[in-house]
C-alpha cells in the first residue's frame, strides 16, 4: 500500500467512470506522476476486464435457475447422501424435519425467543426486590413475616393469659355450695382458649418465650381438666383446683408474664 | 325325699353367677381406687412437667388391663408425655391415634389430640420423615374446621413451596369465611409466605369498602438506591406490620415526633397521605396506602 494521498475507492470509482468531473482530473493528474498507483489501478483493470469476459456467461446461468425451487432441492440432495441404508430414526427425521430450509426462520425465530426469555427470567430474577415496585402485588420478606409473627406471638400471648386468668377466676371464685350451677359460657371460653393455644405453642418456642410458654401449658393443662368435667363441676374436683392453682402461685405467674410481654418480649 | 333339678340347678346357676360377680366387683373397685390415685399423681407431675416419671404412672393404668374409667385419659396423657420427651415423637402419635378411636374420648380431648398429631408430623417432617406430611395434609379436610385451618397453617411452614402451597385453598377459606381477626392475619401471613398472588386475589374478591386495600412501606438506607425494606400488604394487617418495623426505624420515627397510632389514624383518613420522615442517620422512611 502506497503512501498517496488517492484512496483506492477514487480509483475502482475512476475505473468505472462514476468520479465527478473535478476529481476524475485530479486523480488522473495523479496517476501520470506516480508509478505505483499507476501499477496498482493496472493491476485492478486487468481484475474488471476479467469479470467483464465472463459477465455474459454468469447472466446465462444465473437466468437459468429456479430460485424458489433450489433451498428444498438443496436440502434433498444433502439429506440424500447423509441418509443412512434402511429407515431413518424418529430423532433424525424430527431434525430433518427442522432443518428443512423453510423452516429455518422459524428455527431462527424460536431460538430468538428462548434467549430474550432467558434474558428476561434472569433480569426478573437477578433483582427480586424490584418485583414489588413493578405491579399491586402483595409482599414481605421471610425476616419481616418472622417479625410481623413475633408481634403477633406477642399480643395474642397476652390476650390468652388476661382471658385465661378471666376464666380460672370464675371457675374458682364460686364460693362452695355453689360449685354445682357452673356456667356454660366460661367451660366455652375454655375451650376455645385451648383451640387457640396450639397456634402458639410454635412461636413461644421459636421466639424462645420459655417463662410465657411455661405458664400457659399450666393454663392448658387447667382447661384441659375442666373441659372433660361435662355438666357440674363436683366440689371435690374445684377444690383440688383451687388448690393446685394457689400452691403454684399461678394467677401471680400469669401477671408477671403478662406484664413482661407487654413491656417488650 | 326327692330333690327336683329343675328347681335346683337354676338356683346354683344364680348363686354361682351372684358369687363371681360379688368376687370381680370386689377385684374391681381396689383397682379402680388404685387408678384413681395412679392417675391423680400422674397429673401433678404433668403439671410440673415431669413427663417421665407420669409416663410410669399412666402405663400402669393402661397396663392393669381393667379398662377402667382412667384408661381412656391414661391414654390421651400418655401421649402429652411422650410428645414432651425427645425422640418419642412417633410413640406419641401412636396414643393419641389411639386415643381418638376410643368410645368414650372426649371432644375437646380429641380436638387437643388432633391438633398434637399435626404438630408431632411437622416434627417428624422436619427430622427427614417425609411420610410424615400425610397426617397433616390428611387433615386439610377434617370435618372440624379448628383441625383443618391448624392443618393448613402447620403445612405452610414447609420449606417445600410445592408442598406448602397445598394449604392455600383452606388459608383463602379462613380469610374468606372467619372474622376472628387471629385467625384471619395468621391466614393472611401464612399466604403472604406461601402464594401471595392467592392473598391478592382473595383480597380483591372481597365487597369493595371504604377502608384502604393495601400499605406499602419503603426503608431507604443512606447511599443505598434500591430500599432495604421494600412491603406491601394487605390494610388490614397495617398495624400488626408497624408494630413490627425495625426497633431502630420505630425509633427514628419517634424521634421525628411520629407515633405509629397516629400514622395509622392518619393514613386510614386521608388516602391520599404519604408519611415521608427523613432520620437523623440519612435513612428515608416512606408509609402510604393505595
Amino acid at each position: 500500500m502506497n503512501a498517496c494521498p488517492i484512496k483506492r475507492a477514487d480509483w475502482l470509482a475512476y475505473l468505472s467512470g462514476d468520479l465527478e468531473e473535478g476529481r476524475r482530473t485530479t486523480v488522473a493528474e495523479h496517476l501520470k506522476e506516480c508509478p505505483d498507483c499507476r501499477r496498482e489501478v493496472e493491476e485492478i483493470r486487468r481484475v474488471f476486464e476479467g469479470a467483464d469476459a465472463v459477465k455474459g456467461e454468469i447472466q446465462e446461468v444465473l437466468h437459468s435457475v429456479d430460485w424458489e425451487a433450489l433451498p428444498s432441492r438443496v436440502a434433498d440432495y444433502v439429506f440424500a447422501k447423509a441418509k443412512k441404508p434402511g429407515r431413518a430414526s424418529l430423532i433424525e427425521r424430527i431434525r430433518m424435519g427442522l432443518l428443512q430450509p423453510r423452516l429455518r426462520p422459524v428455527l431462527a425465530g424460536l431460538v430468538l425467543g428462548l434467549l430474550l426469555g432467558a434474558v428476561g427470567m434472569y433480569l426478573a430474577l437477578r433483582n427480586p426486590s424490584l418485583a414489588p415496585d413493578q405491579g399491586k402485588n402483595y409482599y414481605a420478606s421471610q425476616e419481616f413475616l418472622d417479625r410481623a409473627e413475633l408481634e403477633m406471638a406477642r399480643r395474642e400471648t397476652v390476650d390468652y393469659l388476661e382471658r385465661s386468668q378471666y376464666v380460672l377466676l370464675d371457675f374458682l371464685g364460686t364460693p362452695s355450695g355453689q360449685a354445682a350451677a357452673r356456667p356454660g359460657l366460661s367451660m366455652a371460653q375454655a375451650r376455645e382458649l385451648l383451640s387457640k393455644k396450639k397456634y402458639l405453642n410454635r412461636e413461644l418456642e421459636k421466639f424462645q418465650m420459655a417463662k410465657a410458654k411455661a405458664i400457659c401449658d399450666q393454663i392448658e393443662m387447667l382447661f384441659l381438666e375442666l373441659a372433660q368435667i361435662s355438666g357440674d363441676l363436683p366440689e371435690a374436683e374445684l377444690a383440688k383446683i383451687r388448690d393446685l392453682v394457689e400452691e403454684r402461685q399461678l394467677f401471680l405467674k400469669i401477671n408477671l408474664v403478662r406484664k413482661e410481654l407487654q413491656n417488650g418480649v | 325325699m326327692g330333690f327336683n333339678m329343675r328347681k335346683i340347678i337354676p338356683a346354683i346357676c344364680l348363686v354361682l353367677v351372684l358369687g363371681l360377680g360379688s368376687a370381680a366387683t370386689g377385684q374391681a373397685l381396689p383397682q379402680a381406687s388404685t387408678d384413681e390415685k395412679l392417675f391423680q399423681e400422674a397429673k401433678l407431675l404433668i403439671f410440673d412437667k415431669k413427663w417421665e416419671a407420669a409416663l410410669d404412672k399412666l402405663q400402669d393404668i393402661v397396663d392393669s388391663g381393667a379398662r377402667g374409667p382412667y384408661y381412656s385419659q391414661a391414654i390421651f396423657y400418655k401421649g402429652e408425655c411422650l410428645s414432651s420427651i425427645k425422640g418419642r415423637e412417633k410413640d406419641a402419635l401412636l396414643a393419641y391415634k389411639e386415643y381418638i378411636q376410643l368410645r368414650d374420648a372426649n371432644p375437646s380431648l380429641i380436638e387437643k389430640s388432633e391438633g398434637s398429631i399435626i404438630d408431632l408430623a411437622s416434627t417428624l417432617y422436619n427430622k427427614g420423615d417425609r411420610s410424615a406430611l400425610k397426617e397433616i395434609e390428611g387433615r386439610l379436610d377434617h370435618p372440624n374446621r379448628a383441625v383443618r385451618y391448624y392443618a393448613a397453617y402447620k403445612l405452610s411452614l414447609v420449606p417445600d413451596k410445592t408442598i406448602a402451597s397445598k394449604s392455600v385453598i383452606v388459608l383463602e377459606q379462613i380469610i374468606r369465611t372467619e372474622k376472628d381477626p387471629e385467625l384471619t392475619d395468621r391466614a393472611r401471613i401464612a399466604l403472604l409466605r406461601v402464594s401471595p398472588e392467592s392473598l391478592k386475589s382473595v383480597e380483591d374478591r372481597k365487597p369493595s369498602s371504604d377502608s384502604p386495600r393495601m400499605l406499602k412501606i419503603r426503608i431507604w438506607k443512606k447511599g443505598m438506591k434500591s430500599p432495604e425494606v421494600s412491603i406491601n400488604i394487605p390494610w388490614a394487617l397495617a398495624d400488626l406490620a408497624l408494630n413490627a418495623m425495625d426497633e431502630e426505624d420505630k425509633a427514628a420515627m419517634r424521634k421525628k415526633g411520629y407515633d405509629l397510632n397516629k400514622i395509622m389514624n392518619d393514613l386510614a383518613k386521608s388516602k391520599e397521605k404519604l408519611f415521608r420522615i427523613e432520620a437523623d442517620d440519612g435513612s428515608i422512611i416512606e408509609i402510604w396506602i393505595e
